[in-house]
Order: structure tokens, then C-alpha cells, then sequence
């Protein structure tokens, strides 16, 4: 149905985009120099590169809000049918927030879910 | 809905009841004990066991997608043995001060792993057989990278996830190609659109390859020994027994019932993978000075083994390879908690440091030698009619070809088992390993895989009782 | 117009997964791996599997390329390029690769795929959510919970490597 609308959409956001970084590419006057290239902030000359590493708690944060990402996805179709399953299904999310939650409080104890 | 038919699940349900329980001893104990841990877990994990020997009815669940069988049942029984063997013999290097606060983990990854096998035995569909897999698998990679402080460890680790992960995909590809051409994941409908053409063949070779990764069969064999050199010397253990034994046990049945049609193509699948996996793994072995590499060969090695009885078919063929994985399990883990004990104990772990081993360690060597002895298949013990009846069983199909191949390389793997041996007993040394005390734990374990050699080759009730839960193809 | 959708996406989804594993620049790798699983829910939306299609947006593009990103950030040498491949190496694996492809296709296109309808709303979520649900034929609820028993196994291995020392406590 709305076939013809995505294609048009991905034809023309190719060309919008394509088109703007060649016109660009195409326009601008070209005289690089190295100076022209430095990174400015305020006048302060940079000292080392920009990528930094990370710490780890990024990782642990982003690992975490996965899992309960995942947890998401299973809950949404339960919620759905609870009340046509019933009793059933609340015994059957329950279990299933029982294992996670003893997970999180796992996470709480192991100080996981603090910015150390 | 009546909650008594759940009690087929008993396995997994206590398994679990035994995780919660670690889990929630974790959370709310102010301070644990590591010794208090390890025994806490020792002995609900004994308790576990026992009970995992009550009979209870046979049947299925959820529509088919779990099964209870005496099979299975026995099957789990012989990892559960396993693991309490294992988890004992870690007993000693839990207890270190290294590992302060992070001992339940251990039991927690451990248990968790366990029930993904559990799972995958007793899967009735495809895709509870992949959800185990992967629980299988996925806490496997952190308890590689247990070793915290150590690069090696951590490497290892990386590697084992990495190639799962590859070859949990070519599997999960084989999957979507069974279940495209057949219209179901389950086995039981399966079974009767699996036809000889080439693309469900093609679909057979990609779902075994997830298996072959995890049984380390030669093609897929790429990423043993350098993950059992860096992992923790018990993981390796636990890798090369457990996770090996499961796959192998689930490998058997899905061929003998799922992939009946298509005996023809995974015979020749299975007799290529047979002779390559026993020829590679001794070759290999032969040049390692590292115990832990040297053990990961041999037991590539040993599955090779494993797919004669396989490949046979037969009623004998499976209980065969369930006696030797039991037998396995015994001699295995005896050499490996060794090898645990005296890395632990001094950081050893070249073959060159066991030089004079007897001399220092009468009994450590002495079980070490049996253990070597049970996995060369000589005589006495208990490895030897392992071997004698896989080559039994193969023979007893015409394979006689291929019990020839496997029959020199016994002979090959007898020279770089006895080479350990030699540098034990006869080698003398300057520095000889000092005499290592270890804890209770551990010596009751290492003295139930000694019983457990010796029971199994002496009585050949085990065999008749192994034989009575099996079925043919 | 169906087609040709279909092709423009798989063009996408060709033309970044190549990009992912031949650029020299791991970051920018994660990034064109990003294009690839969005476009991929492209292919659930088609096919109106709206809730699958959904579940690929938030967990990969939302989830697992953070996770993949904050990794890469993770790493020491983030900004070396990687040597570029040794040629001849690079024409073995292409050479194998086109091989595996001609035999996977050929297998592919000589099985009689059977043609079936799509039964009417068999993939919305109410569907999904019964069939999660229940217990009896056809049912997935062994799977729902053992997957929690998954994700917690997964929380704890993630726990116990990231964090080094939680002993203190």
C-alpha cells in the first residue's frame, strides 16, 4: 500500500543528502592548509587526540539496560493478553520478574549501579 | 492445571531452587565466608544430585517441547556426577584470597550453564535445543575470563565468545532452513520431511556445526586449546568434560531420531569428522609442552572416539558412548583436578615441571597415572573397555576401516600419555614440585573420579544397567 | 513496488554489511552495522511483523550498538586503523566466500519451497502474547521463563567482568 510513499522516501533522501555534500563538494573553494585544519577552542592550541577510552562503566550500564531491554520485549505481549489469560498469566510474569528482580537486587549489591 | 504433572521437570526445577537459593544468599548476607560458600553450594549440589537419582514418571510437557525420558534422565544423572566432582575440586582454588567475593558467581555461572544442558537434553523443538545452547554458552565465556588479572584469561575469553557466537549463527541458519522446508521446529514433526536433497542436507551440516563447535570436533576445533591454556584450570575441566559430554549426548539422540532419514549423509559426515578429530587431536598433542594445551588435544582426541559409537546406530553404539562419557568423565576430571591442584599450588604447568612429581607427590602421581592410563586405554582400567567397546560397536557395523585408523592412533596417543608418565616417575629433577597439601574438598574428589575409574572398568553391572535406558535407530 | 522495495532494502543491507567488514576504522564499522540491523527491520515491517520489526529497532539498533559502540570506546587504540589486508589473503577468502555462496545458492534453489498464506493476524501481539503464554500445544512459555533464567546468567557474567574488584564489601 504505502509501498511507493518508502521508495520515493529512500530515493529522495538519497538524492537530498547525496546531492547536498556534492553540490558542497562541487562549490566550496578548495585551499587546504594545515593550519586550517586544527581544531579550534577559543584559541587554545589541542594537546592529544580527541578519542579518549571510556570507562568501564559505560560497558556495565549499557549491558544492563540491554538485559532489561530484552525483558521489555517480553513483557509488552503480556501485557497485551493478561486479562483475556488471567491468573495464569500473572503466575507465569511472575516467576519471570521473580528471577530478574533477584537479578537486580544482584546488580544493587555488587554496587553495579553506581557511577564509581 | 494440575501442578503435580511438573514434576517431570524435577531436574531443572531444583537446579534452579539451587541457583535462587545461591543467589539470594549472595544478596542478603552481609558478609560471606568463602569456605562457607563453597560448602553451601558442595552441599546443596550433592542434594541435587541424590535427588536427581528418584525415579519420577517419564512423559512430556508444554505440547511436546520438553521431554522427560529414563534416557535423558540417566544423561543428566552422569553430568550431575560430573559436576560434583568438579565443583568439589575447585573447592581448594575458590578458597584463595583472588577470588575474595566473587566465589558464588562461580556456582552461579556454573548452575546456569548446567540447566542450558539440561534443557538442551530434554528439548523437544529446535528452539528450546538453541535457548539452551546459548544459556549454555554465553555465562561459559565469563567464567574463561574468570582470571581477572590475567591478559591469557581474558584473551581466552574473548576468543570462546566470539567463536560461539560464529557458529551459534551457522547453526540458527541451519535452524531457519529446517523449519522453512519443514513448516515446524518441532522434532517429532520434523522428523517426517527430512528427505535426502541437497538442501536440507545443507541445513543438517550447518545445525551440526553448532554442536561440532561446542563438542570441538576437527573443523570446529579451532579455539580449544587456546581458550583451555587461558582459562582457569578448572573451567578448562569443566569445558572439556561437561560441555563436551552434553553436546555429545545431545548430538546422538537428534541423530538417531530427528536426522534418521539422512543416515547416509552424516555417516560420511561423521567418518570424515571421526578420522580427521582423532588423527589432528593426537598429532597435535604429541609437540605440546603446556599441560593444559596437551590435555585440550587429548580431548579432542577422545571425541573423535566418541563418534564410533555414533556412527554405528545401534542400541550398543549408544550405550557405549554413554559409558565412555561416563568413563571420561571419571579419568578426565582425575587428570585435569591434578593438573588444578599443582597449578594452583605452584603456578606449574609445564609438562618439564612434573619431572621428579613422584618423588614429592607419591599419591597426586599416582592418580595422575591412572587417570592417563583410563584415557590411553590401557588394560586394567576403566578407559580401556570404554575404548574396546566404541571399537566394538563400529566394528560390529563393518567400519572396519576406520576402527584401523583408530586403532593406530591409540597407539600414537599412548606415547605422549606414557610421556607424562615417564616425566613423573622416572625423570628426575633439580626443583621437583614441593609437596602440596590440598583441602578436603578436593581430596574427596579427587578420590571419588580414582573410585569412579576403577568402579566403572570392575563392574560391568554399570554397562548392563547404561544399557537397559538406551534405544537403537 | 513490493520488488523493488524489497531490493532497494537488500541493496542497503548488502552495500553496509560489506562496508561493516572492510572498513579500516572499527568505530565506523559499528556505525555501518547500525544501517544494516535498521534495515533489516525494514524487512519485518514489509512482511507486517511490526512487533519483530519493533523488537530489531529498540534491542539492536537501540541496545547492541550502544553496547557495541561503547566497547569500541572501551578499547585502548580506538583511533589505529587496521593494517590494510594482505591481497592474497583477501583473494583466498573472496574466492572462498563467492564458493560457499554458489553452493548455499544451489542448494536454496533446487528445494520445492512450499508456497503458504499468511493466516490473518497470526503476527500481531495479541497473538504472539497468547501463544507466549500458553502452556499447552504450541505454546511458548517454557522458553519465556527460561529466557529470564538467561538474561540473569547473562547479568551476572557481565557483572563479574566488569567490575574487578567487588571485594570490598
Amino acid at each position: 500500500m504505502g509501498n511507493e510513499a518508502i521508495i520515493l522516501f529512500i530515493i529522495l533522501g538519497l538524492v537530498l543528502v547525496g546531492g547536498a555534500f556534492a553540490m558542497s563538494y562541487l562549490v566550496s573553494p578548495k585551499n587546504v592548509t594545515p593550519l586550517k585544519e586544527e581544531t579550534y577552542e577559543c584559541g587554545i592550541e589541542t594537546m592529544g587526540s580527541s578519542w579518549i577510552q571510556f570507562k568501564v562503566g559505560y560497558y556495565l550500564f549499557a549491558m544492563l539496560f540491554l538485559i532489561f531491554d530484552v525483558e521489555t520485549i517480553f513483557i509488552v505481549p503480556w501485557a497485551v493478553v493478561m486479562k483475556k489469560v488471567g491468573l495464569v498469566a500473572f503466575i507465569e510474569i511472575l516467576i519471570f520478574f521473580l528471577i530478574l528482580g533477584l537479578g537486580l537486587l544482584y546488580a544493587w549489591k555488587k554496587r553495579a549501579l553506581r557511577w564509581e | 492445571m494440575e501442578l503435580a504433572k511438573f514434576l517431570i521437570m524435577r531436574s531443572e526445577l531444583s537446579l534452579l531452587a539451587v541457583v535462587l537459593i545461591l543467589l539470594v544468599v549472595e544478596i542478603f548476607s552481609a558478609k560471606s565466608k568463602q569456605g562457607a560458600v563453597v560448602n553451601l553450594a558442595t552441599g546443596l549440589f550433592l542434594l541435587h544430585t541424590i535427588l536427581g537419582f528418584v525415579p519420577v514418571a517419564t512423559g512430556q510437557l508444554f505440547g511436546g517441547m520438553y521431554q522427560h525420558t529414563l534416557l535423558t534422565g540417566l544423561m543428566k544423572s552422569v553430568l550431575n556426577i560430573g559436576v560434583l566432582i568438579l565443583i568439589m575440586q575447585s573447592s581448594g582454588w575458590l578458597k584463595q584470597p583472588a577470588n575474595k567475593g566473587r566465589v558464588s558467581e562461580f556456582f552461579l555461572l556454573i548452575l546456569s550453564t548446567l540447566m542450558g544442558m539440561y534443557f538442551m537434553l530434554s528439548a523437544g523443538d529446535f528452539l528450546m535445543l538453541y535457548l539452551g545452547l546459548e544459556l549454555a554458552t554465553i555465562p561459559l565465556a565469563a567464567l574463561v575470563a574468570y582470571n581477572l588479572k590475567e591478559m591469557k584469561s581474558m584473551e581466552a575469553g574473548a576468543k570462546f565468545i566470539l567463536l560461539a557466537a560464529l557458529s551459534s549463527g551457522i547453526m540458527l541458519f541451519g535452524i531457519s532452513l529446517i523449519y522453512g522446508s519443514s513448516g515446524s521446529v518441532y522434532y517429532a514433526e520434523v522428523v517426517g520431511t527430512m528427505e535426502m536433497n541437497p538442501m536440507q542436507i545443507m541445513a543438517m551440516v550447518f545445525f551440526l556445526s553448532g554442536l561440532g563447535f561446542k563438542i570441538s570436533l576437527v573443523p570446529f576445533h579451532f579455539w580449544t586449546a587456546d581458550v583451555y591454556e587461558g582459562a582457569p584450570t578448572n573451567v578448562a575441566a569443566y569445558l572439556s568434560v561437561i560441555s563436551k559430554g552434553a553436546s555429545t549426548f545431545v548430538l546422538l539422540t537428534l541423530l538417531f531420531t530427528v536426522f534418521k532419514t539422512m543416515f547416509d549423509a552424516w555417516e560420511v559426515l561423521l567418518y570424515a569428522m571421526a578420522v580427521l578429530t582423532i588423527t589432528l587431536g593426537n598429532l597435535f598433542a604429541l609437540r605440546q609442552q603446556n599441560m593444559q594445551r596437551f590435555l585440550a588435544f587429548s580431548s579432542i582426541a577422545q571425541a573423535g572416539f566418541l563418534l564410533l559409537g555414533i556412527i554405528s546406530g545401534t542400541h550398543y553404539g549408544m550405550t557405549t558412548v554413554i559409558y565412555f562419557v561416563l568413563v571420561y568423565v571419571f579419568s578426565n576430571l582425575g587428570a585435569f583436578g591434578v593438573a588444578a591442584i599443582v597449578y594452583n599450588a605452584s603456578g606449574k604447568i609445564n609438562i618439564e615441571d612434573y619431572r621428579g612429581f613422584y618423588q614429592t607427590n607419591p599419591r597426586l602421581s599416582l592418580v595422575m597415572l591412572l587417570s592417563l592410563f583410563s584415557l590411553a586405554g590401557i588394560p586394567p582400567v576403566a578407559g580401556f573397555f570404554g575404548k574396546f567397546f566404541l571399537f566394538a560397536a563400529a566394528a560390529e557395523q563393518g567400519y572396519y576401516w576406520l576402527v584401523i585408523i583408530a586403532l593406530l592412533n591409540t597407539i600414537i596417543s599412548l606415547y605422549y600419555y606414557l610421556r607424562v608418565v615417564k616425566a613423573m616417575f622416572l625423570d628426575r629433577s633439580e626443583e621437583p614440585i614441593g609437596l602440596i597439601k590440598s583441602d578436603v574438598l578436593t581430596r574427596v574428589a579427587i578420590a571419588v573420579s580414582v573410585a569412579g575409574i576403577v568402579a566403572a572398568g570392575v563392574f560391568s553391572q554399570v554397562f548392563d544397567w547404561i544399557h537397559l535406558y538406551g534405544w537403537g535407530m | 513496488m513490493e520488488r523493488i522495495l524489497f531490493y532497494l532494502i537488500a541493496a542497503v543491507i548488502i552495500v553496509f554489511s560489506v562496508l561493516t567488514v572492510t572498513s579500516r576504522r572499527i568505530l565506523r564499522a559499528a556505525v555501518y552495522l547500525l544501517f544494516v540491523l535498521m534495515a533489516t527491520a525494514g524487512f519485518y515491517f514489509m512482511l507486517n511483523y511490526n512487533f519483530l520489526g519493533a523488537v530489531q529497532l529498540t534491542v539492536y539498533s537501540g541496545g547492541i550498538v550502544v553496547l557495541i559502540v561503547f566497547a569500541v570506546l572501551l578499547t585502548a587504540h580506538m583511533d589505529h586503523k587496521l593494517d590494510p589486508p594482505d591481497r592474497l589473503k583477501a583473494l583466498a577468502v573472496g574466492l572462498l566466500s563467492l564458493f560457499g555462496m554458489g553452493i548455499t545458492l544451489y542448494a536454496l534453489r533446487s528445494f520445492p519451497w512450499a508456497v503458504t498464506a499468511l493466516p490473518e493476524g497470526a503476527y500481531d501481539i495479541e497473538a504472539i502474547g497468547m501463544r507466549l503464554l500458553s502452556y499447552g500445544d504450541k505454546g511458548y512459555v517454557l522458553p519465556f521463563e527460561v529466557i529470564s533464567v538467561l538474561l540473569l546468567a547473562a547479568m551476572v557474567a557481565a557483572i563479574i567482568i566488569a567490575k574487578k574488584s567487588t571485594s570490598n564489601d
